[in-house]
């Protein structure tokens, strides 16, 4: 295999956006060849989970690499629920990795405020069992909801540290030009003053309000290369160096340990492999928290903290901007928004730009190695990657 | 008629599994429809729930009660709760009723009530 650089990111404001799905896909990849300088793309991959039924849109890539004028190159989209953006990048990886293509595009782009709140949490919704779950009314607040109750049972987390991830995600997000959820929350107006009920109300008990990710509309870019192309360019070098992917049951009630995330650990168990690194060499992470409570649970399934240790990780400030391992610096899922098929591209555009050393306000000091898990289903199809600083 | 919810039963181990699936999760070697049919039981323990505020537009009530039951025979089932305080660990049975009514179909499922 050869080896494969990370040579040019974008991304747009993740929030509600005014423009077609096209144009939200197209926007970050002008931003990432610029970036790079590089306009000769050889293969375009779009990740997207809701053109067709948020949208009215099908072959959202034959759309965007006309509008981009890159034909003939080859397009296509990638949809694995929320997961696409990083199977959009594998798919990248193997295609520079393989030798077939040697400058390839990966755009993940979604529009999801097209609809309302309610029909998109029901559009996320069918990505669950259509006959063990969806027909219940599941959503995936629901199937968070009960995992959360299991974990504060089993392991002693409670609504206090789901509290402090959204508030510590929400900080991060203030300093991120591009995020959804730029407001600043406290505790004390989350969860401990008398208005909190109002503020913070119950979605699917035990998780509330600011225990969930926004509905955005988003798109993100990154141009991966290989190393003839990449060590042509002025740019610090970051390599893709590990990918991962691993699945797991549709429905949740069947795992042998329902507070398990199986796919979380073994992705990432192999992408580390591959990277031929460790957990502890992790200097910055992107996070799949769609709720706070994934934050946790992922920090302890990828191995930087032990099972259920995670929470008490969070309590002693290892995981914010300038602790041990900073976790969603970008303000992760929660306050940067969720525009579920952009998503994982987001996360690698936020390693890309620490490891470069280019995040600004929230730039972590010397970061090395980043990492980044992006979470499909309610966890049944997980996609990790590990990228290093050369 | 009775309705019922149905496990599935692997023809060549024996394991059981419930939703329908294509191969058996254990042995890995049964052949096209080689389960059979078994109904579930309607009793069990509820190992979690959560209680659901923004629902689908099909669904006209306030707030729905979802559970994961660990049934008699060691399966699970999601289902919806009943009981006005479901706890982790209560006793309940299931009646098959319907659990979601869209225009163009009814959707029949397990719905747990305190035993």
């Amino acid at each position: 295999m050869r080896d494969v650089y990370a040579i040019g990111v974008g991304i747009t404001s993740f929030s509600r956006l005014d423009y077609p799905l096209t144009e939200i896909a197209c926007y970050p990849a002008l931003m990432a060849m610029k970036d790079c300088g590089i306009h000769k793309i050889d293969h375009v991959y779009v990740a997207n989970m809701g053109a067709s039924r948020l949208n009215r849109q099908t072959g959202l890539a034959s759309a965007v690499v006309d509008s981009l004028s890159l034909t003939p190159a080859g397009a296509e989209a990638i949809e694995n629920g929320p997961a696409s953006g990083a199977s959009a990048i594998k798919q990248g990886f193997m295609a520079v990795a393989s030798g077939m293509n040697d400058v390839v595009m990966v755009i993940g782009a979604e529009r999801m405020r097209e609809v309302n709140n309610l029909d998109a949490t029901d559009f996320v919704a069918t990505l669950s069992h259509p006959l063990a779950e969806y027909i219940y009314g599941v959503t995936l607040p629901a199937l968070a909801g009960m995992f959360t109750r299991l974990y504060m049972e089993k392991y002693g987390v409670t609504e206090r540290h789901l509290a402090m991830v959204a508030v510590k995600n929400h900080a991060n997000a203030l300093l991120n030009p591009f995020a959804h959820l730029r407001q600043p929350i406290t505790l004390a107006g989350i969860l401990d003053s008398p208005e909190a009920m109002t503020n913070n109300p119950y979605v699917a008990e035990p998780l509330r309000f600011f225990d969930c990710c926004p509905v955005s509309d988003g798109g993100a870019c990154i141009i991966l290369a290989c190393a003839d192309v990449a060590k042509k360019l002025k740019k610090p070098l970051v390599r893709l160096a590990g990918v991962g992917q691993a699945t797991d049951t549709l429905a949740v009630h069947e795992r042998v340990s329902p507070t398990d995330l199986t796919a979380v650990k073994l992705s990432s168990q192999k992408a580390f492999r591959m990277a031929g690194r460790e957990p502890s060499d992790v200097s910055v992470a992107e996070l799949h928290d769609a709720f706070t409570i994934l934050e946790i649970v992922e920090s302890e399934e990828v191995g930087f903290f032990e099972k259920g240790a995670g929470h008490l990780a969070l309590e002693r400030g290892e995981t914010q901007i300038g602790g041990r391992l900073p976790i969603n610096t970008s303000g992760g899922l929660k306050a940067k928004g969720h525009p579920v098929g952009a998503t994982g591209v987001g996360q690698a555009h936020e390693i890309v730009l620490q490891l470069r050393g280019e995040a600004g306000k929230r730039q972590v000091k010397n970061a090395r190695v980043g990492f980044t898990c992006n979470f499909g289903g309610f966890g049944n199809n997980v996609v990790s990657l590990v990228f290093v600083r050369e | 008629m009775q309705r019922e919810i149905y496990a599935y039963k692997c023809k060549k181990c024996g394991h059981l599994h419930y939703p329908y699936r294509m191969v058996c999760r254990e042995c890995k070697e049964n052949g096209y429809n080689e389960f059979e049919a078994v109904p579930l039981p309607h009793k069990g323990k509820i190992l979690t729930f959560t209680r659901v505020h923004n629902l689908p537009a099909e669904f006209d009530v306030a707030i729905l009660q979802l559970g994961i039951v660990e049934l008699e025979n060691g399966l699970r089932i999601l289902g919806q709760l009943a009981m006005e305080h479901p706890k982790i660990g209560m006793a309940v049975e299931g009646k098959v009723e319907i659990v979601r009514c869209a225009e163009y179909e009814k959707n029949y499922g397990m719905v747990f009530y305190e035993a």
